[in-house]
């Protein structure tokens, strides 16, 4: 006899696992662009010190895609 | 207060004879910023420096190569007369120069002598172990010498060629010596090739290798002590004269300053004029200052200010001086034009706003604003000082916002009311309030607002709060570009987006049926004519900002986003050292010192991300999202002539 074994899905993890990839994801993604910016950064400081606060708010920019990837996280809770 | 001071343009002019009194007297009135002359067609030259440039400057030239070597950093000190530092000058420089060369040279000997007995110790130790007088070593007439490393012991292959030989072998350093007789020695040589033998120099002295080697360390040992000796000379030589180069380099800095500044005056042969800039407010006091260092001989008068003057007017804020720390950050991003408004007197509502709605902790504030005032006092920087300020102003926003979440070091000081039951707060008693239902997430506003359980409502407020602040950004846009380009550019510009945003605002009200359904066309329409104001102002430009108004927005909602992450740091912190290593309520013991430990360290951690994270993210709003909005920012900072004197007084 066959026998039909349901597996259910429990909806919070799923919810939480969705959470996890849209904050881990966007993490990666501001990483990504961060690196690149750090590093021009850091170099063009090297040249001239008193762009230390333009570097560092530049390198800040990209995290809006994490902040917005927490955002959706902290939805999807 | 929103406007950088105004400027004058102002021009002195007089007979040469009283050039140098008008410029002492600018020099120390500190007020006017002097324009550089170019030669030109009019006949105009520069100046030459005053006569005493060259002697001066080779003493400043002097003074500062021996700050640098000894290395004297700013100190707070009294201030020291200028006449007296003037007159004391040439001794003391000739004496403190004299005195700094004869330790420079005994210095330098000993650190020859060092070098020298480094290289003999070089060439010592590979003999250490081996027992035989340096003097043995040379002067034979029948027999060979090798002496060198060597892979392994070669005694016994030597032997199978000449049985008259002596070895010395060192197992420990591969040293070998090597004596054979002189015949033998090309085959003794071709054998040891073999045995991968490198040779090496004998140290030129006598003595056993040991022996000699115990001294020489000895006496390195007592020259090490004599540069230690001598820089501690050079160190108490420091601390004596310290205040002296301070106050002398100020002196001759200043000489040096003055003494230069024809070189930026245009002159004929008997004149002077010197041209620049100063504060509307300090132009009476600058013409009193000339004409009571001349005796009324040297003339200022006031120039009208031409288009082409109001791209290059220094620009000086005019802010409160409960306002002027944010200077810093202005500094940090771009002085505003002269025609711009200066936002510093908004910054210092919104940076710290924003901070304390991110942060929002009591705990944070309490230990912040401990640092930043404990900072404040030890440390007399001037560049550290306006930063503390705002830090503390930071806190002061923290701490409000702290109560008006109740949360301390992420503890929820109310009890908190889940589904899953009431959980009690750190203080006990302390009862929630529910004050109404949040239109949004079927959520309860309480007091104190617990954050982690209104995720919906605060999301949608924080984006509310930026959509305010993006339109104080977009009004002070318009209020720059009637300035600027008059009010038909600032309506098309700045004014359309606020068409475009009424427009949208109708269109959503109507869709969602809070008005009725005629709203959502008339939202519509005027949609578009505000997208039709848009295009005429800025163009093809225009319609692609559009979506940043949604994605602006919603940028701010990283004031919720950030501090969430914040309080799951701490409470994670507290759920470590409390529950999972320390049960509160059982006994007192080595877990408890360990959870205490991780406690601190946690906190610690998260006290340093508090200032970081707050920090950076609210700055970046204001740049980014309010800044934009408007902004633009590249004035040239003014710097009058003059000097702020540190340790010196006339």
């Amino acid at each position: 006899m066959v026998t039909e074994t349901i597996t259910a899905m429990d909806p919070s993890g799923l919810k939480a696992i969705g959470a996890g990839i849209a904050v881990g994801l966007t993490g990666l993604a501001s990483a990504l662009a961060e690196r690149d910016i750090g590093s021009a950064a850091i170099g063009a400081m090297a040249e001239n010190e008193s762009l230390f606060g333009k570097g560092l708010i530049l390198t800040v920019i990209p995290e809006t895609i994490v902040i917005f990837g927490l955002v959706v996280a902290l939805l999807i809770k | 207060m929103l406007e950088p001071k105004q400027m004058s343009r102002a021009v002195i002019v007089g007979h040469k004879s009283i050039f140098e009194e008008t410029v002492d007297a600018l020099h120390k009135a500190n007020l006017f910023q002097i324009e550089d002359f170019n030669e030109d067609e009019s006949g105009l030259r520069i100046g030459r420096p005053f006569e005493n440039v060259d002697e001066v400057s080779k003493k400043l030239i002097k003074i500062r190569s021996i700050a640098s070597l000894l290395g004297v950093k700013d100190v707070v000190s009294k201030k020291q007369d200028k006449k007296s530092v003037l007159s004391a000058l040439d001794d003391t420089l000739n004496k403190l120069d004299a005195e700094l060369d004869v330790k420079a040279e005994q210095k330098s000997k000993l650190e020859a002598e060092l070098k020298e007995i480094d290289s003999l110790k070089k060439e010592l130790i590979p003999f250490a172990n081996i027992s035989l007088d340096f003097d043995l070593y040379h002067g034979y007439e029948h027999l060979s010498v090798f002496s060198g490393y060597v892979k392994e012991d070669v005694g016994a292959a030597v032997s199978r060629i000449t049985s008259s030989y002596e070895i010395f072998y060192d197992a420990k350093e591969s040293t070998m010596v090597l004596f054979v007789t002189k015949d033998k020695a090309a085959e003794v040589a071709d054998l040891l090739a073999g045995f991968a033998f490198r040779e090496l120099r004998i140290p030129n002295i006598s003595g056993m290798p040991s022996e000699s080697l115990s001294r020489i360390t000895s006496k390195e040992s007592g020259l090490l002590k004599q540069v230690e000796a001598i820089d501690a000379e050079i160190e108490s030589l420091k601390d004596k004269y310290a205040e002296f180069i301070l106050a002398s380099n100020e002196v001759l800095s200043i000489e040096a300053q003055k003494s230069e500044t024809p070189l930026k005056v245009a002159t004929s042969d008997s004149t002077f004029i010197i041209d620049g800039w100063v504060p509307e407010e300090d132009y009476a006091e600058l013409e009193r200052i000339v004409k009571a260092a001349t005796n009324g001989r040297a003339f200022v008068s006031k120039q009208e200010m031409t288009k082409k003057d109001q791209k290059i007017v220094p620009i000086e804020y005019n802010n409160s001086k409960m306002t002027a720390p944010f200077q810093e950050i202005m500094d940090l991003y771009a002085r505003p034009t002269y025609k711009e408004l200066d936002p510093t007197a908004l910054l210092f509502i919104s940076f710290p706003l924003f901070y304390g709605m991110i942060l929002g902790d009591i705990g944070y504030a309490l230990i912040l604003l401990a640092m930043a005032i404990g900072i404040k006092k030890a440390i007399s920087s001037d560049a550290i000082k306006p930063l503390m300020n705002i830090l503390i102003y930071c806190q002061i926003s923290t701490l409000i916002f702290g109560v008006l979440y109740g949360e301390f070091l992420g503890f929820p000081l109310a009890s908190l009311h889940t589904e899953h039951g009431v959980t009690e707060g750190l203080i006990k008693g302390f009862e929630t309030v529910n004050l109404l239902a949040s239109p949004v997430g079927d959520e309860m506003i309480t007091f104190p607002v617990h954050r982690t359980h209104l995720v919906m409502t605060m999301i949608i407020a924080t984006a509310l709060v930026g959509f305010i602040h993006i339109n104080i950004g977009y009004l002070l846009g318009f209020i720059n570009e009637n300035r600027k380009h008059g009010i038909s550019a600032a309506i098309f510009e700045k004014g359309s987006w606020f068409v475009i945003e009424i427009g949208l605002i109708l269109a959503i009200l109507g869709y969602a049926a809070v008005l009725p359904s005629v709203t959502t066309i008339l939202g519509v329409v005027v949609f578009l004519i505000g997208l039709v104001m848009l295009l005429k102002g800025e163009g093809i430009k225009g319609p692609i900002e559009l979506p940043s108004l949604l994605s602006n927005s919603l940028s701010y909602t990283r004031i919720i986003a950030v501090g969430l992450s914040s309080i799951y740091i701490a409470s994670t912190v507290n759920l470590i050292a409390f529950e999972m290593i320390w049960e509160p309520g059982t006994p007192i013991g080595g877990t408890t010192i360990f959870a205490i430990i991780v406690f601190l360290l946690g906190h610690g951690l998260n006290t340093a991300l508090s200032i970081i994270a707050p920090g950076l993210h609210s700055l970046r709003l204001q740049y980014v999202e309010f800044f934009g909005k408007f902004y633009e920012g590249g004035g040239r900072k003014y710097d009058p002539f003059g000097y702020i004197r540190k340790y010196t007084e006339e």
